[in-house]
């Protein structure tokens, strides 16, 4: 399957700044191998012909197409009292858009992260609220909380957490979330995913967090348990593919979330990581 | 046509088995209340494998949701909504499935009329064989049962019913059970082996 304009016309990371080498590397982006090379700190990829590179929040950006618009504002980066975590790359066996709706999901963290993000005697998702800013062309959900036995690394106790999420890209996506030594501030944790294919992706977390305590190891160790633990789930969806038509799932209003992503998906006529209609002539 | 996919044994209550029936994704579980049910490999809100889920008393609850369905495919509980009844428009999907004599079938097409009864016989194995059944047949011989995708035959002197099922391209899983009372399965165990590895080597040549 070859990618439509909708998903080429974006910006995606290719990897994190430390993942390069000096000089030239290989790798692979909508079913594209892309060479990258690193000469310094300047970083340029090719597939072929040149392709535009930028290095943003720790990571190299790069384009199959002509992006509309800039990599998009991540203001915390500028925080001085936060900490950048890079938590490695992650290959998973499903479609980006797949993990970006799992990322959005409140409902799972009681069965899939049990007794850290969730617990099962406290499943209820409450009431949230969900918007597409047209003028950045994102999508918002908000007014969010979750009773979390362990939110983060640094938790003790259990808390009601709160959360926001920001979908910038089909392919990119962030939440904020209260940290349990900063409850007026917000953590910011990025999933920068990488289609490689239309079923198989690689997924690069990376956290802007205000914790004094913890290590980075154990930011890492924890972010990476919760990825581990979403892969078994991502990798077991049946179609791997994001379906779009009508009735091939059933959301609820604890997906409204989804039901909001899947919509924009259409309304860019992105299709790439989606599975085929049969609704609809061609 | 009831094709067997697994022998009774193999799914003791309170157990998920994945099955794979000519490239389709099956589960079969089992509840308290004692009856094997086989389902599309598929929780209808999100895809996931429900062959993933666990049993709780008489319902298999899918691993991603905690969504809970009961025997039949109906979805008795949605838990982000606690308060919510959930219309019965969400169902898994149930598969036409059967039991009888230590065997599991089931009839994706629902074509097959009533499903056979067998006496009980006493459970030997499942066996996967890289082989197709003509070759397993012209060595294992034997009468084919009505409606159902079994053989009746007889190897090393015990009687056997051996039962099959295509799990994709190239590959067979044998479902046997012996008719004989008494105490045979050494000896049906050691005859299967000999036919896989006969009806393997025979695929080589």
């Amino acid at each position: 399957m070859s990618a439509e304009a909708a998903a080429l016309d974006q910006w995606y990371v290719i990897g994190s700044l430390r993942d390069f080498p000096q000089g030239a590397s290989t790798r692979r982006l909508l079913g594209t191998d892309l060479v990258v090379t690193r000469n310094g700190e300047s970083f340029a990829a090719s597939a072929g012909r040149p392709l535009p590179v930028r290095t943003e929040y720790g990571h190299v950006w790069t384009s199959l197409g002509a992006p509309a618009r800039p990599v998009f504002e991540l203001p915390e980066i500028l925080e001085t009292d936060r900490r950048s975590i890079y938590c490695g790359a992650v290959t998973v066996r499903a479609s980006g858009l797949r993990l970006v709706e799992n990322f959005l999901d409140l409902a799972h963290f009681p069965y899939v992260h049990t007794e850290i993000l969730g617990t099962e005697s406290k499943p209820e998702v409450a009431k949230y609220e969900v918007e597409q800013r047209r003028d950045v062309d994102e999508l918002w959900a908000t007014k969010c909380e979750f009773f979390q036995p362990k939110a983060a690394a640094a938790s003790d106790e259990g808390q009601i957490s709160q959360y926001m999420y920001r979908v910038v890209s089909p392919f990119n996506v962030m939440l904020y979330k209260t940290p349990p030594t900063a409850p007026n501030r917000w953590d910011v944790i990025a999933l920068f995913i990488q289609p490689v294919e239309p079923d198989l992706s690689i997924a690069h977390p990376f956290m802007l967090v205000i914790d004094d305590t913890s290590t980075d190891a154990e930011l890492i160790g924890f972010q990476q348990m919760i990825f581990l633990q979403d892969k078994i789930v991502l990798e077991n969806q049946r179609p791997r593919l994001l379906p779009l038509q009508p009735g091939r799932e059933t959301p609820t209003r604890a997906d409204l979330s989804s039901v909001l992503y899947r919509r924009w998906l259409k309304e860019k006529a992105l299709t790439y990581g989606t599975e085929e209609r049969t609704d609809r002539v061609a | 046509m009831w094709v067997p996919i697994a022998l009774s044994r193999d799914i003791p209550r309170g157990v998920t088995r994945a099955v794979h029936l000519d490239g389709q994704e099956l589960v079969i579980w089992r509840g308290e209340a004692g009856s094997a049910q086989v389902w599309e490999d598929r929780c209808p809100h999100r895809g996931m494998r429900l062959s993933l889920g666990f049993v709780r008393g008489n319902s298999l609850n899918c691993l991603y949701h905690g969504w809970e369905y009961g025997a039949g495919g109906s979805c008795a509980k949605i838990p982000a909504h606690p308060d919510l009844t959930v219309p019965p428009t969400i169902k898994a999907n149930a598969l036409s499935s059967a039991e009888t004599g230590g065997l599991i079938l089931v009839d994706l097409a629902r074509t097959a009329g009533p499903p056979p009864v067998f006496l009980a016989g006493r459970p030997i194995a499942s066996l996967a064989i890289m082989s197709d059944i003509g070759t397993v047949l012209a060595l294992a011989g034997g009468l084919p049962e009505a409606g159902v995708q079994a053989v009746e035959t007889e190897l090393d002197g015990v009687r056997l019913t051996i039962g099959w099922h295509v799990p994709g391209p190239g590959k067979l899983m044998l479902h046997v059970v012996a008719i004989d009372p008494g105490n045979v399965e050494s000896r049906a165990l050691v005859a299967l082996h000999r036919l896989r590895a006969q009806a393997e080597a025979g695929v080589a040549a």
